[in-house]
């Protein structure tokens, strides 16, 4: 039921900028910049800052442990094929629980050139391909009402586009 | 969703043009310096079409400065988070360099989106989305909403399944279309473009623009929906 809630409310939020189209006409454009980018500060202080604060504490912890290096030479000749040191394979897998934790991470792993700016490039749309997806198998597969058999072909299928984006991204940088 | 057949009008394209050169990077691509512009002159204005020229840079401060051997001052310089920080703190202030962009990329696409970038967009995705995605055309709001919002696109397809406006195969492949980079304007425009902002100590910038990455999203994730779709046919094949 709640589904249907939402929906109800985003048609009459449609609606309802259809209606003000006139009120709309009036709006500053330097108004309408200056409310995206508040919305901006508030995703910045609310999602990024922490995100990347996280990640620079894992990642300095794994360090200082040798696991980051463990993971570089384990993970070395799979993301190799792909152009990538080890290390990005943590990227991918922090990208698979959170977005936000995964660009976390290829931060802090950039900022001590564990990777290059280039390698960076290349991950960026593998992260959001396969990004987020324990999150919206409840958000977007749970509420949509998606079979559970389908689950693990969509699963990796998201994996693969990711995979295939590495790939053309290396022919592209 | 009765807003299908609304007409759009051509500001709506531009500022949808608009949005695809300016954080395509084209204007300051070589392509575009060796046809285009050719001179520094025009090369200099036209920068100003560019999400990366507009988000600027830091100004650097003195990190270091010491005598080599031959008594000479050699000076490091860096961005206001400093040299050699690490966990929590250098995390923060590291993430503090991220801020600007963010807000900038927002702040421009709301811009895009008050002159109707995205109605624009969901004029075209209403044609296309049948051969393209084996979804209705009537889904092209939802769709829009999607590649904004996970729980809007969710609820919305929710919607359009419960009415029977859609089949159930059609849903499901709709879901798969989401589901591959979900939300992706606002997520990729968020964090993604602080993440290609990025530039080491050394000054090295991230070698992609914005519009590359997403035009790559785009390509994958109508690839992968195509990839379920094969796999329907074949599953009901054999059913």
């Amino acid at each position: 039921m709640a589904n249907a809630e939402n929906v109800a409310v985003i048609n009459e939020d449609v609606t309802a900028g259809a209606e003000q189209v006139a009120v709309k006409e009036r709006k500053m454009v330097t108004d309408v910049f200056v409310e995206g980018a508040r919305k901006g500060w508030q995703i910045a202080t609310s999602s990024t800052v922490p995100n990347v604060l996280m990640a620079f504490v894992v990642i300095y912890a794994f360090e200082v442990t040798g696991f980051l290096d463990f993971l570089g030479s384990f993970f070395g000749p799979m993301m190799r094929v792909f152009g990538l040191p080890g290390e990005a394979a943590m990227v991918l897998f922090a990208s698979w629980l959170s977005m936000g934790g995964g660009v976390g991470v290829a931060s802090s792993l950039f900022a001590t050139g564990k990777l290059t700016a280039a390698n960076v490039a290349i991950l960026a749309p593998a992260m959001y391909l396969m990004g987020s997806q324990l999150q919206y198998m409840g958000r977007l597969l749970g509420v949509a009402g998606t079979k559970g058999k389908y689950f693990p072909v969509m699963f990796a299928i998201c994996v693969l586009n990711a995979f295939i984006s590495l790939w053309i991204m290396n022919l592209v940088v | 969703m009765s807003r299908n057949n609304e007409r759009v009008g051509i500001g709506a394209y531009l500022a949808l043009l608009f949005a695809v050169i300016f954080f395509s990077g084209i204007m300051v691509s070589d392509l575009a310096k060796k046809t285009v512009f050719a001179t520094p002159q025009s090369q200099k204005i036209a920068s100003v079409l560019d999400f990366n020229t507009l988000n600027g840079k830091f100004g650097t401060l003195l990190n270091s400065a010491t005598l080599d051997k031959d008594n000479k001052t050699v000076t490091k310089r860096g961005n206001f988070t400093g040299a050699g920080g690490d966990g929590a703190r250098q995390g923060f202030m590291f993430a503090l360099t991220l801020i600007p962009t963010v807000m900038f990329a927002l702040g421009m696409v709301a811009v895009v989106e008050y002159f109707g970038a995205l109605e624009a967009m969901r004029q075209i995705l209403t044609v296309i989305s049948r051969p393209l995605l084996g979804i209705p055309g009537e889904a092209g709001l939802a769709l829009i909403a999607s590649l904004q919002s996970t729980d809007a696109g969710a609820a919305m397809t929710r919607a359009l399944s419960d009415e029977k406006r859609m089949t159930e195969r059609e849903k499901e492949t709709f879901v798969m279309f989401q589901f591959s980079a979900g939300a992706p304007l606002s997520n990729f425009l968020s964090s993604g473009a602080a993440l290609l902002a990025l530039s080491s100590a050394t000054g090295e910038t991230i070698p992609v623009s914005i519009g590359a990455c997403l035009a790559v999203i785009f390509v994958m994730k109508v690839f992968g929906t195509n990839v379920f779709r094969a796999y329907m046919s074949v599953v009901s094949r054999n059913a």
